[in-house]
C-alpha cells in the first residue's frame, strides 16, 4: 500500500488522483461499525423507556466529544506506527493549569481555550521531540512523560482540588448552555475537527505521507519524505488536541476540578482509534473509525446503564469489541500478504 | 577506574552503615518510649488517596493535632483509590518504623495481612475512616455508625422526595465496605418505614466524578419516573448533582450525597442537591492523631470520653475496638459556608 502512494509525486496534487491509489471513501470497518452502532441504538430503543430521546443521544455525544478529539491526533500517531499513552496525564495538567487560571483571574471564554490548547500542545511538543529526534519506541518515551506530566499536575493541584470553577465552560457541556438549535457544542466542534482530518488524511500530501511513514518508515525516508518533522507534529497536535478536550471534560464535569481528571482516558482513546479500524501496527486508519468508535465504546457504556445491567459488563463488552478489531485488521493483513 | 570503583563501593558501604544506625538508634527510642518518653511519637496516617479535599480536610486536622500533642504526623497515599499502591505505601512506613501506623484501607482484606506484619515489627495499628474488620487492628476510628449514617442518607433522601418514588445509587468502588454498609441500611431503613419508597438501580462509578454524572444521567433516562438519586462517595455526590442540574431536572429529581462542603456547596444552594451527609472530618483527622498517641503511649481508651472543646462525646467499645467521633452532620444550603474544606 505505501509503495503506491510514495509513486503518487507531490507534483501531481493538483489534479484528481487517480481512484485506485485513494481508498474508498468508507471503509470496511466503518461500514461494520455504522451497521453496528444502529443495531445497538436501535435494541436499545426498543429495549429501554428512552435511549433514543434527546435527553439520551444529546448527553452520549458530548461524552463522545472529548475522546472522539484526542482519538483524531491519536488517529495521526498511530498511523505513523506510533502511540501516545500520555494523554490522560496531559489532560489533568491542561485542566488544572486551565482551571485554576480561570479561577484566579476570570479570564473569558476565548483565552481560556487558547491557554489550554497552548498548554496541551506544550506538552505534545516534549512528547514529539523525544520520539521524532530519539530513537526511542513511542510507548516508551510518552510512557515516560506521562508519569512526568502526572507529577506536574499534580504539583499544581498541591494536594487540594481546585474549588468553585466558574461556569465559563458550561458551552462545552452537557446543560441546556451547551447546545445551539439542539446541537451540542462540543460535539459539533468535534464533527469539524474530524472533517478537517478525514480531508487532510486523504488529499494533503503531507496527509497521505503520514501512511507511507507508518507503512515503511525507511522507504518512506528514502522517498524524500521528512520523517521527523511530520512525526513531530502529530505529537503537538494531539497535545493541541487534548488541550480543547480538558476544556470539555471541565465543561461537563462538576464546579470541582478533582486529580482524577482524565484517568484512565487514555485506553479510551485507544481503544476508540483501534475499533475504528486503525491498525495498531501503522500505515492504515481512518477519523471517521475513531469517531464511530468512540461513539460505539459510549453507546456500550450508556447501554449496559441504561439497561440496567452490572457496570463492569461494560468492560467486558469494550474489551471483546477491541480484540474483534484487532483481529479482523491482523487477519485483513495476512491475507493482504498472501494475495 | 579501579579507584573510583572502590571510592563508589566505600560510599555505598558508609551509606549503609549509617542507614543500620540510624535503623538501630531509632529502635533504641522506639522501646526507650515507655519509661523516658524520649524522641518525638510519630504518627503516619495511610488515605484512601491523597488529594481529594476529603482526606486533605482530615489531614488539616491530623496537623492541627501535631501541633497540639507535640507528635510528628506523617500523610501518605496513592494517587488512586488502589490496593497494590496504598500496600507499598504502608511497607514503606512498616520500614521507617513509626511509631503507630493508622490506615484507611482500600482493600480490608488484602490490608490485614500488612497489619498483622506492621505489628510484628513493634508497630501500634489501627484503621481511620474504613475498617478493615479481620484485622489484628487495635482500634477503629470510626466517623459515625454505618446504621447512622445510611439512616441520615435514607431520611435525607426521602424527606427531599416526599417519602415516595423511585430512587437510585450511585456507588463508587464496589469492594469499598463502609459504601456497601451504608447501600445495606439504606435499602432496609426504605423497606421498613417508606414503602412507597423504591431502590430501582444500583451503579458504581468508581472515584470518578465524570463517570458518576454520566451514569446518572443515563439512570434518568433509563427510569423515566426517578425521583431521587443517592451519590455515595465524595466523588459522586458533586457527580449526581450537576447531572441533575445539566438535565434541568431540579426540583423533579432530588440527590443526596457524602460529599465535602465545598464541593457541595453550589449544588446545595442551586437545589441540585438536597442535603450532603458527612461527619465534621476535620475532627475525624483530629481523632485519628490523637488516638494514635494513646495507643503509642500504651494507654486505655475509656468507654465515652471528651477529646477537647470541640470533639466531646467519643464512646470507644472495648468489645469491637470502634471508638465512634458521634452523629452524622448534615450539610444543607444553610450551614454548608460554615466549612471551608
Amino acid at each position: 500500500m505505501s509503495t503506491n502512494l510514495e509513486s503518487r509525486s507531490p507534483a501531481t496534487d493538483g489534479t484528481p488522483a487517480p481512484r485506485k491509489i485513494l481508498p474508498s471513501l468508507v471503509t470496511g470497518q466503518e461500514g461494520v461499525l455504522i451497521g453496528i452502532i444502529a443495531v445497538l441504538w436501535i435494541l436499545l430503543g426498543l429495549l429501554t423507556p428512552a435511549f433514543l430521546t434527546s435527553g439520551s443521544i444529546l448527553p452520549l455525544l458530548v461524552a463522545v466529544a472529548p475522546i472522539a478529539l484526542i482519538g483524531v491526533g491519536m488517529t495521526f500517531i498511530i498511523i505513523t506506527a506510533g502511540i501516545d499513552v500520555s494523554v490522560a496525564a496531559a489532560i489533568m495538567v491542561t485542566a488544572v493549569i486551565t482551571s485554576q487560571t480561570m479561577v484566579a483571574t476570570g479570564i473569558p471564554l476565548i483565552p481560556a481555550v487558547l491557554l489550554s490548547i497552548g498548554v496541551g500542545a506544550l506538552l505534545g511538543l516534549v512528547n514529539g521531540l523525544l520520539v521524532a529526534y530519539g530513537k526511542i519506541h513511542a510507548i516508551i518515551i510518552t510512557f515516560g512523560t506521562a508519569n512526568v506530566f502526572q507529577f506536574i499536575g499534580l504539583r499544581f493541584f498541591g494536594s487540594s482540588t481546585v474549588n468553585g470553577l466558574p461556569d465559563t465552560f458550561d458551552v462545552f457541556g452537557r446543560g441546556e448552555a451547551g447546545r445551539t438549535l439542539g446541537i451540542p457544542h462540543s460535539f459539533a466542534i468535534t464533527l469539524l475537527v474530524v472533517a478537517v482530518a478525514w480531508w487532510y488524511l486523504r488529499h494533503a500530501a503531507s496527509g497521505r505521507h503520514l501512511f507511507a511513514i507508518g507503512g515503511n518508515e525507511n522507504a518512506a525516508r528514502l522517498a524524500g519524505i521528512k520523517v521527523k518533522p511530520l512525526v513531530l507534529m502529530t505529537y503537538v497536535i494531539t497535545g493541541a488536541l487534548v488541550g480543547l478536550a480538558a476544556c470539555f471534560f471541565i465543561g461537563q464535569g462538576t464546579s470541582t476540578l478533582e486529580q482524577s481528571v482524565g484517568a484512565g482516558r487514555e485506553l479510551l482513546v485507544i481503544a476508540a482509534v483501534v475499533i475504528g479500524g486503525t491498525s495498531i501496527l501503522g500505515g492504515r486508519g481512518t477519523v471517521f473509525g475513531t469517531l464511530l468508535g468512540a461513539i460505539l465504546v459510549q453507546t456500550v457504556t450508556s447501554g449496559v446503564t441504561q439497561l440496567g445491567w452490572p457496570s463492569q459488563l461494560s468492560d467486558l463488552f469494550v474489551g471483546v469489541a477491541i480484540i474483534a478489531a484487532v483481529g479482523t485488521d491482523i487477519l485483513r493483513e495476512r491475507s493482504r500478504r498472501k494475495s | 577506574m579501579l579507584k573510583k570503583r572502590l571510592l563508589q563501593s566505600a560510599a555505598v558501604l558508609a551509606i549503609g552503615a549509617l542507614a543500620m544506625t540510624g535503623c538501630t538508634n531509632k529502635n533504641a527510642t522506639n522501646s526507650g518510649n515507655d519509661a523516658g518518653n524520649s524522641g518525638t511519637t510519630t504518627i503516619a496516617f495511610v488515605p484512601k488517596l491523597q488529594g481529594i479535599p476529603y482526606f486533605e480536610a482530615m489531614n488539616a486536622g491530623g496537623k492541627e493535632a501535631a501541633e497540639d500533642l507535640g507528635i510528628n504526623w506523617l500523610y501518605q497515599g496513592p494517587t488512586t483509590a488502589d490496593a497494590a499502591a496504598q500496600a507499598d505505601i504502608v511497607r514503606s512506613f512498616i520500614q521507617q518504623k513509626v511509631d503507630t501506623l493508622i490506615v484507611a484501607p482500600n482493600d480490608p482484606d488484602s490490608m490485614a495481612p500488612l497489619l498483622k506484619q506492621a505489628q510484628e515489627a513493634g508497630i501500634k495499628v489501627a484503621t481511620a475512616d474504613t475498617d478493615a474488620p479481620n484485622s489484628v487492628r487495635q482500634v477503629f476510628v470510626n466517623q459515625t455508625t454505618e446504621e447512622n449514617h445510611g439512616k441520615a442518607l435514607s431520611e435525607s433522601l426521602m424527606k427531599a422526595m416526599g417519602g415516595s418514588g423511585e430512587f437510585a445509587i450511585v456507588s463508587c468502588s464496589e469492594t469499598a465496605a463502609n459504601l456497601n454498609a451504608y447501600i445495606d441500611v439504606i435499602k432496609k431503613d426504605v423497606a421498613a418505614n417508606y414503602p412507597q419508597g423504591e431502590l430501582v438501580d444500583l451503579v458504581y462509578a468508581g472515584e470518578d466524578q465524570a463517570k458518576a454524572a454520566a451514569m446518572a444521567t443515563d439512570l434518568m433516562n433509563a427510569h423515566p419516573n426517578l425521583k431521587g438519586i443517592v451519590g455515595l462517595c465524595s466523588a459522586a455526590a458533586p457527580g449526581v448533582a450537576q447531572a441533575v442540574k445539566d438535565a434541568g431536572k431540579i426540583g423533579q429529581v432530588f440527590t443526596v450525597g457524602g460529599g465535602t462542603p465545598m464541593a457541595m456547596a453550589p449544588y446545595l444552594k442551586d437545589g441540585s442537591s438536597s442535603a450532603s451527609v458527612l461527619w465534621d472530618v476535620q475532627n475525624l483527622g483530629y481523632l485519628t492523631a490523637w488516638t494514635g498517641k494513646e495507643l503509642a503511649d500504651d494507654k486505655q481508651l475509656q468507654p465515652s470520653f471528651d477529646v477537647d472543646d470541640k470533639i466531646k462525646g467519643v464512646t470507644f467499645d472495648a468489645a469491637t475496638k470502634i471508638e465512634l467521633l458521634g452523629p452524622p452532620l448534615i450539610f444543607t444550603k444553610d450551614n454548608v459556608d460554615q466549612f471551608k474544606y
